[in-house]
């Protein structure tokens, strides 16, 4: 397979609540013509197209066609992408393959989210609506909680019984949720292309309340309108065009048991169990020659719906032994100044337009490889691996992209 | 950063109604279930391959991938696997009585279902702890029948 680098970024100029000046396709062409600005390149340089959102989300079908001028793809082949909230990183895995398969030599990859417009409850909820509602004509009392149930966790569904797990295997404690939730807001403050950019320390979080112990308040994303467009390129149109590069040396996707949903056909598992993220990082690592994860990888960007999912991914992609990550918290590892630097973005935590969160990850990578970081969190060590991954689907389908400052193989 | 909102432009509300879609559910597992829980019962359904029980019961097995209908009865105690403690609603506004609700493998059987845990102080819950399953008086055949579970 070819050699395949990122050559550019280009974000919305915000991530917010609410964008109500723009409509779902001029909000994506501002971040298309960001990333064209941010390479020198013209439509007339790119050969393909992938996109991807979820159209549950905004209720809008095919909105990669309703778009395709203003995501300037009129005559260009165009593909669209749809994994859940690993969307971001399947499209880039995408435009990856669209490069490395030689079929095309530059690609570009759209994200976006615009959850204002819609109703993202509504979204999620079509995902398990006909098992919700055949276990309601079965007698389950779908409000009151009484009775054998399928979905619990409260307001913050499985993502609860995920941490009490997580926490009971790590031997992590709730106030471990609160530092890394801390450690994250603190990290968006320094982004400017965060949503929640406010400084935060522990005390902040723990004012805020219980959703569903042990999840807080402020342990949860917010829901934001954003889109995000990264530009690929082969490894001699790299030469030609572009001034700098982050390769991505490796990509693996796995899934598993769904740990929610599916649950009229007995299809509940450990929410903390994660085996489809071991195999992504796995095949990720291998393709990169990254043979001890430990050492080699410089930093991480990390989904995280939750705080606590930020500590839990790093034991469960082998970046630490499990039951370590808290300890690396404690220590200052996990600092945009430690030795692993962890969503020094701020994370999905701070920033979500679910379409291009998982984007936003190898995105991030790439501008703290290129040292294009706009704001104040640019890692201030030299980055030679990163790697960044997406979560989503029914608790059990994750994606990996190791990215590096120079073409490796394994 | 220096990036101002536009003006407000037009907006026009939308429904994209989901309930007038039709779905096709096998339920056969459900059925079983439920027609168990009338005698106090819980049936599930065995792979004769790898011996995994599910509750309730597939028309197939997941990890063999060959049909499987061998209805095996479980127990109605079982284990806590993981559990959470419902203590406001997503706006942070407090509710008025705490729910701990927990992820339970019952004995015999290789998945989980979720239950309200009742008669325990939730700062005692644990992984690990064992429950069971209080029935209600009359039984009808509904996932209602389990009125909750108690820790033993």
């Amino acid at each position: 397979m070819r050699d395949v680098g990122i050559i550019g970024v280009g974000y919305t100029p915000v991530f917010v609540s609410k964008r109500k000046d723009v409509n779902i396709s001029e909000m994506i062409s501002e971040a298309v013509d960001a990333a064209f600005r941010n390479t020198n390149l013209t439509p007339d340089d790119i050969d393909a197209i992938t996109y991807g959102n979820m159209e549950t989300f905004e209720g809008v079908n095919m909105p990669h066609l309703w778009g395709a001028d203003h995501c300037r793809a009129i005559d260009k082949p165009y593909m669209r992408i749809a994994t859940g909230g690993t969307t971001g990183m399947s499209t880039l895995h995408s435009a990856y393959y669209h490069v490395a398969s030689g079929m095309h030599d530059v690609v570009m990859a759209i994200t976006w989210e615009k959850q204002s417009e819609g109703d993202s409850q509504v979204g999620l909820g079509g995902i398990v609506m006909p098992e919700a509602v055949c276990m309601a004509q079965f007698g389950m009392d779908l409000f009151g909680g009484k009775g054998m149930g399928a979905m619990g966790g409260g307001s913050t569904g499985a993502a609860a019984y995920q941490a009490t797990s997580y926490l009971h295997h790590s031997g992590a404690s709730p106030e471990h949720i609160d530092k890394m939730a801390a450690l994250e807001r603190s990290n968006a403050a320094l982004n400017p292309y965060a949503h929640l950019r406010k400084k935060t320390t522990v005390e902040d979080i723990q004012a805020t309340p219980f959703i569903a112990w042990p999840l807080r308040f402020g342990h949860t994303c917010p829901t934001s309108d954003g889109a995000t467009v990264v530009i690929v390129a082969s490894g001699d149109k790299v030469e030609k065009l572009a001034d700098s590069v982050a390769w991505i040396n490796g990509v693996g996707c796995g899934t598993s048991d769904p740990a929610t949903g599916n649950f009229i056909e007995g299809q509940i598992t450990d929410p903390a169990e994660q085996e489809a993220a071991k195999m992504a990082a796995a095949k990720a690592f291998a393709m990169a020659g990254i043979k001890d994860p430990k050492k080699e990888i410089d930093m991480a960007e990390m989904y995280n719906g939750f705080a606590h999912q930020s500590l839990m991914w790093l034991e469960k992609l082998g970046l630490c032994d499990e039951g370590q990550a808290h300890v690396m918290l404690d220590r200052g590892a996990l600092n945009i100044d430690g030795e692993l630097p962890t969503n020094a973005s701020g994370g999905v935590f701070s920033t979500n337009a679910i379409g291009a969160s998982a984007m936003n990850r190898p995105a991030e990578c790439a501008l703290q490889i290129m040292r294009k970081i706009e704001g104040g969190h640019q890692i201030p060590k030299k980055i030679k691996n990163a790697v960044s991954h997406g979560w989503g689907g029914m608790f059990q389908y994750v994606t990996v992209t190791v990215l590096g400052d120079e073409p490796r193989h394994g | 950063m220096t990036f101002e909102m536009g003006e407000e432009t037009r907006i026009v509300q939308g429904m994209w109604d989901i309930s007038t879609y039709q779905y096709m559910i096998d339920g056969r597992g459900m059925k079983l279930l439920v027609d168990s829980m009338k005698e106090k019962k819980i049936r599930g359904i065995k792979c004769s391959n790898c011996g995994t029980v599910y509750v309730p019961g597939p028309t197939f097995c997941r990890k063999c991938y060959i049909d499987c209908d061998e209805v095996v009865e479980v127990q109605d105690t079982g284990e806590v696997m993981s559990f959470a403690v419902e203590m406001a609603d997503v706006r942070g506004n407090p509710v008025e009585e705490f729910k701990l609700t927990a992820m339970i493998k019952l004995d015999g059987a290789d998945t989980w279902i979720i239950g309200t845990i009742t008669g325990i102080d939730w700062k005692d819950a644990r992984i690990g702890m064992r429950v069971k399953t209080i029935w209600v008086d009359e039984p009808v055949g509904s996932l209602s029948d389990i009125d909750r579970f108690e820790a033993i």
